[in-house]
């Protein structure tokens, strides 16, 4: 794993790990914002959930673990994945291509613990707090999500990963899941829900996790007012293999990697050998589903050795196309330019 | 781990809010590193890694006091920023509470913006090298 802060813990996967569709746990990257919490004692944890709804109420694991558990293969991408490719960079983590992955989250619906409390039809937003343990004068980690989102059949309050209980660095006990969505609105360590009559106002919503509503001259400052908060995720793809900088032998090279979407389904891949003169496609694997990543893989036999650049260029279902150029922003999220490797034949 | 910890930490004990927050930065450090197979760090073989430093420089332990209390030192080495980003960013923690003397500011900014400007090479992060995660490191 490639270690971008031990304090606060922010980890990321090497590229050459996104060869399985279900990415290991202790693969899976990390991204906090504060000090994980000190004490997490799954007895003593509780869920509260209030605001504008007819009946607060409180949960214990043992009351959440006995409703209806569902299950969703998601991945799940920081959104500033790749901020350290933003030309002029930008302050934040400077992930690389590796703060994503895709595991299998379990737990009730959202929805389902909602429903119970009885939304108010004044209730249009849902805040997530966690256990975050804050530093200093920084704002809480606090964020919401549109009531539509939060009640979507997809939406869950995670217990559970790749089956089996949630790490310390995943949320223990519980986590929101919001399939599709930037790694933040799926809130960890789960405290606290609140149903709101509007967008939560705090650090978070903004001035972070906003992007510009139009395109921004790369270095350009933008205004908040003319932002909107960041939702679903972008068309990417990455090269898993070859490696940036390797040297092969001529005949057939296997180039793969994986494809996502938000929520969004992954409709081609094509890989160009020739600085995207030419495009190949690229055979999706077989392993799929709505939020998550597909593998691809492609053939490639460079007719003489050399020195080559590939590219891989994702197209989804809402006919979204990864960039040649990436979208650059003041804080350097949605990298989703197309992938490229550069190789030596030998 | 702890002694190398305490040893880095000593400074920011001399914070306003360091105390509590240092106290239960450590326990949910050694907590984490307990649990987490990739922070097993081969402390033999890698004794540097569980830390980084700043770099020296005049403003190296007023920023170690005013940055690290909240945050370790990498946040700041991978940082690539112009004079004017940087500023933003000093102003912006000096409001979530860094300590920082509004004489030191400027030169908190100089240092920052001289030794982690655009133009430096990019930040070879750690690797932890064994794939099962167990935390053997490279670089």
């Amino acid at each position: 794993m490639i270690l971008r802060s031990f304090r606060f813990v922010d980890v990321e996967s090497p590229v050459e790990y996104f060869n399985s569709w279900l990415t290991p746990v202790p693969h899976f990257f990390v991204r906090n914002h504060m000090h994980e919490p000190s004490e997490l004692d799954a007895s003593g944890w509780r869920l509260s959930l209030g605001g504008e709804v007819e009946k607060p109420l409180t949960l214990s694991l043992a009351e959440l673990s006995k409703m209806e558990t569902h299950s969703i293969v998601n991945t799940l991408e920081c959104a500033g994945n790749g901020r350290s490719l933003q030309r002029p960079q930008v302050p934040g983590i400077q992930w690389g291509k590796g703060a994503v992955g895709t595991a299998r989250f379990s737990g009730p619906r959202l929805g389902d613990v909602l429903q119970r409390a009885g939304v108010k039809p004044t209730g249009k937003h849902v805040m997530f707090r966690g256990l975050d343990e804050v530093p200093g004068k920084v704002p809480p980690f606090i964020r919401s999500i549109p009531i539509e989102k939060a009640l979507d059949a997809d939406t869950l309050i995670a217990t559970h990963m790749n089956g089996s209980p949630l790490t310390r660095h995943h949320g223990f006990p519980a986590r929101a899941l919001v399939p599709g969505w930037i790694g933040a609105a799926s809130c960890k360590w789960l405290a606290e829900i609140k149903v709101l009559d509007a967008e939560f106002v705090g650090n978070f919503m903004s001035p972070g996790y906003r992007f510009p509503n139009q395109p921004a001259k790369p270095g350009d400052a933008v205004k908040p007012e003319d932002t909107h908060p960041l939702t679903a995720l972008s068309v990417k793809s990455v090269i898993s293999g070859p490696s940036d900088d390797a040297t092969l032998k001529a005949g057939k090279v296997a180039v793969h990697g994986a494809a996502w979407a938000g929520e969004a389904d992954i409709v081609k891949v094509e890989i160009s050998a020739d600085g995207g003169a030419t495009w190949d496609i690229a055979k999706l694997g077989h392993d799929q589903a709505h939020y998550a990543w597909r593998l691809w893989s492609y053939d490639w036999k460079p007719a003489k050795a050399g020195d080559y650049t590939i590219q891989s260029r994702a197209t989804d279902s809402q006919g979204r196309t990864q960039p040649a150029t990436p979208v650059w922003n003041p804080s350097g999220y949605l990298y989703n330019a197309i992938d490229l490797v550069n190789i030596h034949v030998s | 781990m702890f002694r190398k910890m305490s040893a880095n930490g000593k400074p920011l004990l001399k914070k306003v809010t360091a105390k509590s927050d240092m106290a239960v930065s450590a326990i949910a450090l050694l907590a984490l590193i307990s649990v987490s197979p990739f922070w097993a760090l081969n402390q033999k073989a890698a004794p540097a890694n569980v830390t980084a430093d700043l770099p020296a420089g005049p403003m190296q332990a007023k920023a170690t006091t005013a940055c690290l209390e909240c945050h370790e030192a990498r946040i700041i080495l991978q940082q690539r920023l112009s004079r004017a980003a940087w500023t933003k960013e000093v102003d912006k923690m000096t409001k979530w509470g860094a300590v920082v003397d509004g004489a030191d500011r400027d030169a908190l900014i100089d240092y920052l913006s001289s030794n982690f400007s655009p133009d430096k090479p990019a930040y070879e992060p750690q690797r932890t090298t064994d794939k099962n995660g167990s935390g053997r490191t490279s670089k």
